[in-house]
C-alpha cells in the first residue's frame, strides 16, 4: 500500500497542467486586478495630487496632513467606527439566530424560510425607498406606533435617531444574506456531536456556546470579515436617506469622500479619505483573522 | 503646361471649397440640458436654428435635475469633447470658469440687448464665459379660498379676472409687499391640524433649505451670506442678521409648525395645487402648473423682513461653450442665437414662460396689452423685481461648497438642530472646504 503512493504523486507532479491552471484562474485574477487593485492604486495615486485652477499639482502627503486637523473628517471617522461597532455584532447575532431557527423542523417552517429570504431578492435602493416611505412622519411605522399611543417619531430627521434607523434598515436588508452562509456552516457540523452531547445531558445554551459556535468559527470568520467590509463601505442608504445629516450624525467616511470628490470636485481629499478607509479596513480584517482563525485551530 | 497647372489650381480650389462645405455639413453639436420643460423648449429653439442653418445638427442630451450637476461636473472635468454646449447654472459659473471648463464668449457676439445684471453674472474675473438664457423671479402664491375660510385678509396681489398695467404692478411691488412677519402671522391662523396631523399648512417655500430661495432672508436684514472675497463665512452666515433669519426659519417648522418639512422637488406645488397649502413662496414657473388646478390663487410680491431691505432671488440658466469642444465657432453661433436673437429668444420664452433677459422681450411684457391680464401680468412683477430688488447669488469658485453647507444647516434647523450650532457648523464646513479651492 505504502509503495503504491509515490508513483501517483510523481504522476501528478510531472503532469501539473500549469497552463490550464493559469488559464482557469485568469478570468478571476484579471477581474481582481482590473476591478480591485487598479482602482485602489488609482485612488492612492490621486490622493497625492490636487487640482488647482484646472492644473493637476503634486502635493505629496498634504492631503493626509490636512485630514489630521480636519474636524469634519474626525467626526466622520468617529461616526463610521460607532456605526460599525453597533451594526456588525447586531447583524451577525441576528443572522446566527435566524439560521438556528431556519434549520429547525417545525410546522410552517417553509413559510418562515420564504419570509426570511425575501429581503435578499429586493435590491438595496428599492428597499431603502420603501423604508423611507414607511419611516416618514405620516408613514406606516408611526401609524402602528400611534395605535399603541406612542407619538410620531422623526426617524430619519432627528440627530438622535437617524443613525439607528439606518442601522435597522441595513440590518433588515443584510441579515438574511449572512444567514445563508451560517446555515451552510451549521449543516457541516456532524449530527453525531449533538447526539453525544445529548447523551451527556448538555443543556441547550451549553450546546450553543460550547459546540455550535466553536464549530462555526470558520464560517463566522468569513461572515464577520465580509460583513465588516460591506458595512464600512456602506453608502447607498446614507446617500438616499440623510445625506450625512442631521447635524452630521450619519456622515460616514464613504459619504464624506463622495461629497468631497463629486460635489466639491476635491478629488485629492476624497481619495485620501478612501485610502484611510481601506487602511483601517485592512487593519481590522487582519485583527479578525488573528483573533479568530489563529487560536481557533486548536 | 500652363493650362494644366491652371486646371489643377482651379480643381484644387473647387475641391477645397467642396471639402469645406462637406465639412460644414457634417457639423453635429451636442448639448447637455435639464430634462423636462427645459429640454422641450431647447428642442424648439434647436429646430428653428437647424432650419435656418442647414448642415448643423444639435443633439440634446437631457439629464434629470437631481443628476445634472454631477454629470456636468464629471464630463467637463474629464475634458469630454463629446459636449459642445453646456447649460450652466448662474452661481456655478465661477467654479467652471476658474478651472478652465468654458471658452470665453466670442467678443463678436453683440450682447447689448441683454439685461446688464444678468450679463454681469456670466462674467468671471472680467471676462464673459456664458450668456444668460433667461432670468427667474420668486413670488408669493396664495390660496384665496383658504384665506376666506379662515377669515383673514389676503395679501394684495394679482388675481384672475383682473388686469394690471406695468405702473400698477410697480405700485403693488413698491407699497403693498407683505413682510415675513405678516406671512407668519397669517400662516399660524391658516394652519389646520386634525388628530395630531396637519391637514392644511399655512406657508411653505418651494426649495426647502436652498440658498437660491433663502438668500434674501438674511441679506435683507443687512448681512451678505459670505464675504466679498468669496471664501469667508465667519461674521456673515453666523451674523446677527442671519441668526434672526434662521430663527424665523426654525420657528416656521418647530415653534409654529406652519410649514411641511423636507419637501422634495415639485412637492410644494402639489400641496398648493391640492388646496393643502395656503401660501407658497415659489418661482413664476409654477404658474402653468397651478393654472391647471382648481385652486383660485393670487400672486403677491416676494416678502421681506420688517425694517429690512427688499431683496428678491434672481439668476437662472446660462449657456456656455465647452473649452474641450472641437466646434467652437458653431457652438458660439448657436449660443448667440439662443440668447441674443429675436427669433431664438421668442421661441424659448413662448415655450418655457420664464422671465427673459432679452431687453426687447422685457419691453414687450411691460407695454404690450397681451400682458395686461392674469396670469401674464405676473411677468410684470418679475420685470419690477429684476430691475429693482433682485440680488444675485455670491460669486465664488466655492459655490458648490457654500450651497451644500447652507442647505445642510437649514435642513438641520428645520429638523430641530439649534440655530447657533447649525450656523457655526455651516461656517466651519464652508470655510474648510472653500480654503481648498481658494487661489
Amino acid at each position: 500500500m505504502v509503495g503504491d503512493a509515490p508513483p501517483v504523486d510523481r504522476m501528478t507532479n510531472s503532469r501539473t497542467p500549469v497552463l490550464l491552471i493559469a488559464a482557469l484562474l485568469a478570468p478571476a485574477l484579471i477581474g481582481l486586478v482590473v476591478f480591485r487593485l487598479y482602482p485602489i492604486a488609482l485612488a492612492a495615486g490621486d490622493s497625492f495630487f490636487n487640482v488647482l485652477r484646472g492644473q493637476r499639482v503634486f502635493v505629496g502627503f498634504d492631503n493626509y496632513i490636512a485630514l489630521l486637523t480636519d474636524s469634519i473628517f474626525w467626526n466622520s471617522l468617529w461616526v463610521t467606527l460607532w456605526f460599525n461597532l453597533l451594526i456588525n455584532p447586531i447583524q451577525i447575532a441576528l443572522a446566527l439566530g435566524l439560521a438556528l431557527l431556519y434549520v429547525q423542523q417545525f410546522k410552517g417552517v417553509t413559510f418562515y424560510r420564504i419570509l426570511f429570504l425575501i429581503p435578499i431578492g429586493v435590491s438595496l435602493p428599492t428597499a431603502v425607498i420603501i423604508w423611507r416611505i414607511m419611516l416618514s412622519q405620516d408613514g406606516l411605522v408611526n401609524g402602528v406606533l400611534g395605535i399603541a399611543g406612542v407619538p410620531a417619531q422623526p426617524w430619519l430627521t432627528a440627530q438622535s435617531l437617524a443613525l439607528y434607523s439606518i442601522i435597522a434598515i441595513a440590518t433588515w436588508k443584510g441579515i438574511s444574506y449572512w444567514m445563508i452562509f451560517i446555515i451552510g456552516g451549521l449543516q457541516n457540523i456532524s449530527p453525531e456531536i449533538y447526539d453525544a452531547a445529548k447523551v451527556d445531558g448538555v443543556k441547550p445554551w451549553q450546546q450553543l456556546f460550547y459546540i455550535t459556535i466553536p464549530l462555526l468559527r470558520p464560517t463566522l470568520l468569513f461572515v464577520l470579515v465580509a460583513d465588516v467590509s460591506i458595512n464600512f463601505l456602506l453608502f447607498a442608504p446614507i446617500f438616499m436617506l440623510t445625506q450625512g445629516g442631521p447635524a452630521d450624525s450619519t456622515n460616514v467616511l464613504m459619504y464624506e469622500a463622495y461629497k468631497s470628490g463629486f460635489i466639491f470636485g476635491d478629488m485629492g481629499r476624497a481619495m485620501a479619505i478612501i485610502v484611510v478607509v481601506v487602511a483601517i479596513l485592512l487593519v481590522i480584517v487582519g485583527l479578525q483573522f488573528r483573533l479568530l482563525s489563529g487560536k481557533g485551530a486548536r | 503646361m500652363m493650362k494644366t497647372a491652371k486646371i489643377a489650381i482651379v480643381a484644387g480650389l473647387v475641391a477645397g471649397m467642396l471639402a469645406g462645405t462637406a465639412l460644414a455639413q457634417d457639423k453635429s453639436l451636442n448639448m447637455i440640458v435639464i430634462e423636462g420643460g427645459d429640454t422641450t423648449a431647447m428642442q424648439a429653439v434647436v429646430n428653428a436654428y437647424e432650419a435656418a442653418n442647414p448642415g448643423v445638427t444639435i443633439n440634446l442630451q437631457p439629464y434629470p435635475f437631481a443628476q445634472f450637476f454631477q454629470v456636468a461636473e464629471l464630463r467637463l472635468r474629464s475634458g469630454d469633447a463629446g459636449i459642445d454646449l453646456v447649460y450652466v447654472d448662474a452661481p456655478l459659473l465661477a467654479s467652471y470658469a476658474s478651472r478652465g471648463f468654458l471658452s470665453p464668449i466670442d467678443a463678436a457676439i453683440d450682447t447689448s440687448s441683454l439685461v446688464t445684471s444678468a450679463l454681469e453674472a456670466g462674467k468671471y474675473e472680467g471676462a464673459q464665459y456664458a450668456l444668460p438664457i433667461n432670468n427667474s423671479a420668486q413670488v408669493l402664491f396664495y390660496n384665496k379660498a383658504l384665506f376666506e375660510a379662515a377669515g383673514i385678509t389676503a395679501p394684495d396681489g394679482l388675481t384672475a379676472g383682473e388686469t394690471a398695467t406695468q405702473a400698477e404692478v410697480d405700485e403693488l411691488a413698491e407699497t403693498k409687499r407683505w413682510t415675513w412677519e405678516q406671512v407668519a402671522d397669517a400662516a399660524r391662523k391658516l394652519t389646520v391640524q386634525e388628530g395630531g396631523r396637519t391637514t392644511t399648512y399655512g406657508f411653505s417655500v418651494e426649495q426647502f433649505g436652498e440658498l437660491y430661495q433663502l438668500q434674501p432672508f438674511g441679506e435683507s436684514l443687512g448681512t451678505d451670506v459670505i464675504g466679498p472675497d468669496g471664501y469667508t463665512a465667519k461674521g456673515y452666515l453666523d451674523s446677527e442678521a442671519w441668526t434672526k433669519a434662521a430663527t424665523f426659519w426654525s420657528d416656521l417648522y418647530n415653534a409654529w409648525g406652519v410649514s411641511p418639512r423636507s419637501l422634495g422637488y415639485g412637492e410644494g406645488a402639489q400641496l398648493f395645487g391640492n388646496g393643502q397649502l395656503a401660501m407658497f413662496a415659489a418661482g413664476t414657473w409654477n404658474i402653468p402648473i397651478l393654472s391647471e388646478t382648481d385652486v383660485d390663487f393670487g400672486v403677491a410680491p416676494y416678502p421681506y423682513f420688517e425694517g429690512g431691505k427688499v431683496l428678491t432671488p434672481t439668476g437662472s440658466w446660462y449657456v456656455g461653450v465647452n473649452a474641450a469642444s472641437a466646434n467652437q465657432a458653431e457652438a458660439m453661433d448657436f449660443a448667440a442665437y439662443l440668447t441674443t436673437n429675436a427669433e431664438g429668444t421668442r421661441i424659448w420664452f413662448d415655450s418655457l414662460q420664464q422671465l427673459p433677459t432679452y431687453k426687447p422681450l422685457l419691453d414687450e411684457i411691460s407695454t404690450d396689452a397681451s400682458f395686461d391680464a392674469f396670469p401674464q401680468n405676473v411677468f410684470r412683477l418679475g420685470v419690477y423685481d429684476s430691475l429693482n430688488t433682485a440680488k444675485a447669488r455670491p460669486v465664488t469658485a466655492a459655490y458648490g461648497q457654500l450651497q451644500d453647507a447652507f442647505r445642510t444647516a437649514f435642513v438641520d434647523i428645520a429638523n430641530g438642530v439649534p440655530v447657533a450650532d447649525a450656523l457655526a457648523s455651516a461656517v466651519q464646513k464652508f470655510e474648510s472646504a472653500a480654503a481648498r479651492v481658494a487661489p
